[in-house]
C-alpha cells in the first residue's frame, strides 16, 4: 500500500522536476526539526512552482515546513506532523534594483549576505543584524521578524518591507503593498506574514527600502562594572544627543565568548556596553568625547575600537546563534522582550536564578530596544532546565515583557510551550490560520497556542 | 421630530448628552475633508470602552452598520457613512492615559489629538513622530485607521511604525488587546494589520505608541527655483547622494503664489517652485547634510537657498506647507486632490505628465508633493456647479492615478482607500489579492457592519458620493 506521502512525490516531481524531490537520507536528517525528519525535501526553482507544490501539498493533506538556510528551522513547538521541507535555496533573483530609488525586490531564497553585497556596491544596505548573520536568508528573516542590536536605530524587517508575494495553500501568488516606499493601498498583509514562522503561506518574494550605508562608524566599548552601572549609562547615553545605531549590554561570559577567537581576544571580567554610532569624522569626534564624559562620570572608561576589528565584533555579537551552539551543544536560548527600562532588572533576576541553579548564563542584551537573549551554556537536568525557564519567564512577565525559548533540546519542548501564553487575541489569530491555511499543513503545531 | 427607537436604546446606554440624533447634528457629520454621502441615523460620542462595546452590541441586534470616526479630516472618504447607521465619533475619548518616559511610550485614547500628544510630552524632549498636515486637528485613532503619513514620514516612518499596541472592539462586541507595550509580542502582528485596515476590521480604542527624542539640531531649508523641474531633479539628486532628509517638500508656483497670498509665511511670489527640505540631528551632522543639500540645491539650478534662522522662521516656513491645501481652497470652489505614489526619480517625468494632463482637460493642477518618498499630492481645481468640470477632474485624476500605477507606483500613498478609491483597487490588486483581503476582513467583521462600502471594490452604496473639499459643489 503507498501512502499519501509516496503518492504525491511523483506529483511533486511533475511539478519541480524529478531531481528537485530530494528523499536521500542525510539531505532530511539536515533539515529534521525536534527529532521529526520529513519523508523528502522539494526544491521549487519560481514561486509559482512553490505555489503548486504548496497545493500539491493541501491536496495530499502533506504538512510541510518551509525553509532555507535552517538557521531558524528550530523555533517553535514541536510539529505535530512534518512530510515535506519546502526549501526556497532556488529562488535567489533579484528584481526591480533601483538604487536611486533605494527600493529592490527581491526572491525569498536570496542569503541576506549574499543580498548585502549585492546593493552595498552601491553604498546601499539593508540595516538588519540578525541572529542568523549572513547565512539566513531574506525569506528565513522575514519569516521569524528576525532584529538584531541595530533595531534601536533603523527598526526591524517589519518597518524596512514595503510589500511582499505570498505563495498560499490554495496553490495561488498573493500580493500585498508595492515597490514604492509609501503606500497605504489595501490591508496590510505582509504584517502578518512577518514573524509567522511559516505557518499562514509562504513569503516568495519581498521589496525593501534600502539605506544609504553611513559613511564612517566607530565602535566604542564601555565597561560596566554593575548592572547598576550599566543602568546608568544605558540611560545617560540613550539621553544624550547622540544617536547610536546599536548598543549592546554584555555580560562578562557573552563579552568573552565573543571575542574569543578574534583579535579582539582577550579576559573581560565584567558586564560591557558596546555602541556603535555613524556619521561624518566630525560627528564621531564628538561621539568619542561626549562617551568619554559619560563613561568617566558613571566610572568607566571608554575606549574605541580598530574599524576592522568592530566589523567582527558586531558579527560575532548580532550572529551569536551561528556560534554559540557549536561550543555549547547543550545551550539553551532565550529571548526575552520586555519594556526596555526592565532590561537590567531582568538580567539581575536572572543572574540570581541561574546561580542558584549552578547553570552558567551568558546574556546579549540590545539596549534602547527591550529584548535580551539569555543563554543558558550547560545543559542541566531537563526537569530543572524546565523549572528555571519558568521561573525566568514570570520575571520577564512581572516586568511585562515575555519570554520565548529559541533553542533548546527537543526534549524541553515536550514539556513547555516555547511560546509561552497566548493572549485575548488568540481566537482572531486561529481564525487567521484557518483562512490561510484551511487544512493546518503549514508547520502544525509549532506557532503560539499550537496554531 | 421624535427620536427613534434606535435613538432611545443608544441614549438609555450611553446617556443623552452622548448621542445627537437631529437632523441639524447629524448634518455635520456627513463630510469628512474630501466628500460627503450620507446622514447617520445616529453619532454617539462615547467616553469608554465599555460605550463602545455596548453601541457596537446593539448595532449588531439591529443589524445596523457602525462607522468610528475622529475629526474627519480625512481625504478618502473612510469615515463618510454610505448605508446609514451609528457614527462613533471619538472626539470625547482624548485621555492620554499613561506616558512612560524612560521606555518612550505613550498609552492614548483615539480621540487624542495628533498634536496634543506631542505637546504633552514635549518638556520630555519627545515627540511623537507621524506629523500629517491636519496635524492640529486630527486624532491618533484616526491616524492608526488610515496609517497616517505626514512630511517627517520620509526619515521617521509612517503611523505603523510607531504603534505597538491596540485595544480593539471587534463587531460582536468582543474586546482583544493586540501586540504589547515592548516588541515583538509572540503571535501574529495583528497591530501591524489594524493598523491602515481603515475601521473596517475593529473599533480601536486605545493604543501604545512609541515616542521619539527630538533631535538636536534642525536646519529647515528653502531652495528656490525658476525652472519647476529643478525641483524634483534636485530630489533625486539629494536620494542619489545617499543624505536622508528628514523631510523633503515641494510646491509648485501656482501653489506657492495662493499659500503666500492666504498667509504672508514669505514664499517668493514669482518663482517656479520650491523645495522646502529638512535635516535634523547632531548639530554637525545637521549642519554638514544642510550644506551639502544646500549645494545639490544650487546644482540643479535653484536660484537662491534660504535657511530659517529661528524657531519662528522655521514655523513660519512650514506653517505655509501645512495650510497649503486651503490656501488653494480659497482660489477655486472646488478641489479634488490625489494621493498618488511613483519612484522618486520619475517626479520630474510625472510633473511634466501632470502638466499636460492639465492641459488635456483644461484644469488647474496645484502639485504639492512629499518629494522625497514621492508621494504626490496634485490638487485638480474645479468649480462643482458645472457637473461637465466635475466630469474632467474626475477623468484627469483617473489618468494621473493610472500612470502613477504604471510607473510601479501606487494609487495611495497615507490618505487611505476609502470609498474614493476603492474602485481603483482593481489597478494594482488582482481578483485573487483582493479575494484574499476580503477573506481576512470576513474574519473580523463577517457581516460587513462596520464602515461597509470601503477599501475593497464593488458592493453598491445606497447614496452617491460626492466630493465636495472647499466650498459646496460637487463631483
Amino acid at each position: 500500500m503507498t501512502t499519501a506521502v509516496e503518492a504525491a512525490q511523483s506529483e511533486f516531481a511533475a511539478i519541480v522536476g524529478a531531481t528537485r524531490v530530494v528523499a536521500d537520507s542525510a539531505v532530511c536528517a539536515a533539515l529534521s526539526v525536534d527529532g521529526r525528519t520529513p519523508r523528502y525535501a522539494v526544491y521549487p526553482t519560481s514561486p509559482e512552482q512553490v505555489a503548486a507544490v504548496l497545493r500539491c501539498a493541501a491536496d495530499h493533506d502533506l504538512a510541510v515546513i518551509p525553509c532555507r538556510s535552517a538557521t531558524k528551522l528550530g523555533v517553535g513547538n514541536l510539529p505535530r506532523r512534518y512530510d515535506v521541507a519546502l526549501s526556497l535555496k532556488e529562488l535567489n533573483h533579484v528584481w526591480h534594483y533601483e538604487p536611486a530609488d533605494l527600493t529592490v525586490t527581491a526572491e525569498a531564497g536570496m542569503k541576506f549576505g549574499d543580498f548585502q553585497q549585492f546593493v552595498g556596491r552601491d553604498g546601499l544596505w539593508l540595516p538588519l543584524d540578525p541572529p542568523g548573520g549572513p547565512r539566513g536568508s531574506l525569506g528565513g528573516i522575514l519569516a521569524t521578524n528576525a532584529s538584531g542590536p541595530l533595531r534601536l536605530f533603523y527598526g526591524a524587517p517589519r518597518d524596512v518591507v514595503v510589500g511582499m508575494k505570498i505563495a498560499t495553500t490554495e496553490g495561488k501568488i498573493i500580493k500585498t503593498g508595492g515597490r514604492v516606499v509609501k503606500n497605504v493601498a489595501g490591508y496590510d498583509m505582509a504584517k502578518l506574514l512577518i514573524g509567522s514562522y511559516g505557518t499562514l503561506g509562504v513569503i516568495v518574494e519581498a521589496s525593501f527600502k534600502l539605506f544609504p550605508l553611513p559613511s564612517e562608524r566607530a565602535t566604542f566599548v564601555l565597561p560596566a562594572g554593575t548592572l547598576g552601572i550599566a543602568r546608568d549609562l544605558r540611560r545617560r547615553i540613550l539621553q544624550s544627543a547622540l544617536q547610536p545605531m546599536r548598543m549592546v549590554l554584555l555580560d562578562a561570559v557573552a563579552a568573552n565568548l565573543a571575542v574569543t577567537g578574534t583579535p579582539l581576544a582577550r579576559e573581560v571580567a565584567e558586564p560591557e556596553i558596546w555602541v556603535e554610532i555613524g556619521g561624518s569624522a566630525r560627528v564621531l569626534e564628538r561621539c568619542a568625547r561626549e562617551l568619554d564624559e559619560l563613561g568617566k562620570a558613571a566610572g568607566a572608561a571608554a575606549c574605541r575600537l580598530e574599524a576592522e576589528n568592530a566589523d567582527i565584533a558586531w558579527t560575532r555579537v548580532s550572529a551569536f546563534r551561528t556560534w554559540l551552539p557549536e561550543g555549547f551543544p547543550g545551550v539553551t536560548i532565550l529571548k526575552v522582550t520586555l519594556p526596555d527600562a526592565a532590561s537590567e532588572e531582568f538580567l539581575s533576576r536572572a543572574q540570581q536564578e541561574t546561580d542558584n541553579d549552578k547553570v552558567r548564563l551568558a546574556s546579549f542584551c540590545q539596549l534602547g530596544v527591550g529584548i535580551l537573549h539569555a543563554c543558558l551554556l550547560e545543559a542541566a537536568s531537563a526537569v530543572g532546565l524546565v523549572a528555571l525557564i519558568r521561573r525566568l519567564r514570570t520575571a520577564a512577565q512581572d516586568l511585562g515583557g515575555a519570554l520565548v525559548v529559541e533553542h533548546c533540546h527537543w526534549d524541553i519542548k515536550s514539556r513547555l510551550d516555547v511560546w509561552g501564553p497566548a493572549g485575548d487575541d488568540f481566537a482572531v489569530m486561529a481564525k487567521l490560520k484557518a483562512v490561510w491555511d484551511p487544512k493546518g499543513i503549514l508547520a502544525p503545531g509549532r506557532f503560539v497556542g499550537g496554531l | 421630530m421624535k427620536p427613534s427607537p434606535l435613538v432611545h436604546e443608544l441614549t438609555r446606554l450611553v446617556g443623552p448628552d452622548a448621542v445627537l440624533w437631529r437632523p441639524e447634528d447629524l448634518m455635520l457629520y456627513e463630510y469628512d475633508a474630501l466628500s460627503s454621502a450620507l446622514q447617520p441615523q445616529a453619532v454617539v460620542l462615547p467616553t469608554s470602552t465599555e460605550h463602545v462595546v455596548s453601541v457596537v452590541k446593539l448595532a449588531v441586534r439591529e443589524n445596523v452598520p457602525v462607522v468610528a470616526r475622529g475629526s474627519g479630516t480625512g481625504l478618502s472618504g473612510g469615515s463618510v457613512v454610505t448605508e446609514g447607521g451609528i457614527v462613533l465619533a471619538c472626539a470625547r475619548m482624548k485621555k492620554i492615559v499613561e506616558i512612560d518616559v524612560d521606555n518612550l511610550r505613550a498609552r492614548v485614547q483615539p480621540g487624542v489629538v495628533n498634536m496634543d500628544l506631542s505637546l504633552t510630552v514635549s518638556d520630555h524632549g519627545l515627540y511623537f513622530a507621524p506629523d500629517p498636515s491636519s496635524q492640529k486637528a486630527c486624532t491618533i485613532g484616526g491616524n492608526v485607521a488610515e496609517n497616517a503619513g505626514g512630511p517627517h514620514t520620509l526619515a521617521y516612518g509612517v503611523t505603523t511604525n510607531h504603534v505597538l499596541g491596540l485595544e480593539v472592539v471587534l463587531p460582536d462586541g468582543e474586546v482583544i488587546h493586540t501586540g504589547a507595550k515592548h516588541w515583538d509580542r509572540p503571535g501574529y502582528d495583528l497591530t501591524g494589520f489594524i493598523v491602515g485596515s481603515e475601521g473596517t476590521v475593529g473599533i480601536v480604542t486605545e493604543i501604545t505608541v512609541r515616542l521619539c527624542r527630538k533631535p538636536e539640531a534642525v536646519k529647515t531649508l528653502l531652495a528656490i527655483f525658476d525652472n519647476i523641474l529643478g525641483a524634483p531633479r534636485t530630489v533625486a539628486a539629494i536620494t542619489a547622494r545617499r543624505i536622508t532628509p528628514a523631510a523633503l517638500e515641494m510646491m509648485d508656483g501656482f501653489t506657492l503664489r495662493a499659500v503666500e497670498e492666504a498667509f504672508h509665511v514669505g514664499y517668493p511670489m514669482d518663482s517656479a517652485g520650491v523645495l522646502l527640505v529638512e535635516v535634523e540631528g547632531l548639530r554637525e551632522a545637521a549642519e554638514e547634510n544642510a550644506d551639502q543639500i544646500e549645494a545639490i540645491c544650487r546644482e540643479n539650478g535653484a536660484r537662491e537657498v534660504r535657511r530659517a534662522k529661528t524657531a519662528e522662521e522655521r514655523e513660519l516656513l512650514w506653517r505655509g506647507r501645512k495650510n497649503a491645501f486651503g490656501a488653494l481652497g480659497r482660489i477655486s470652489p472646488n478641489y479634488y486632490v490625489q494621493d498618488g505614489v511613483i519612484p522618486r526619480t520619475r517626479l520630474p517625468e510625472m510633473l511634466e505628465f501632470i502638466e499636460q494632463v492639465g492641459q488635456k482637460y483644461s484644469l488647474r493642477i496645484g502639485n504639492i508633493f512629499h518629494a522625497g518618498d514621492g508621494n504626490l499630492h496634485p490638487l485638480l481645481m474645479f468649480d462643482g456647479r458645472y457637473p461637465e468640470q466635475s466630469q474632467r477632474a474626475v477623468k484627469a485624476a483617473r489618468e494621473i492615478m493610472t500612470k502613477c500605477v504604471e510607473m510601479g507606483g501606487s494609487i495611495t500613498g497615507e490618505h487611505g482607500v476609502g470609498v474614493e478609491k476603492r474602485n481603483l483597487m482593481p489597478l494594482i490588486f488582482s481578483p485573487d489579492d483582493l479575494e484574499m483581503m476580503q477573506k481576512l476582513k470576513d474574519v473580523f467583521n463577517p457581516r460587513g457592519l462596520l464602515n461597509p462600502g470601503k477599501l475593497l471594490p464593488g458592493g453598491k452604496m445606497c447614496g452617491e458620493l460626492r466630493i465636495e473639499a472647499s466650498t459646496g459643489g460637487m463631483l
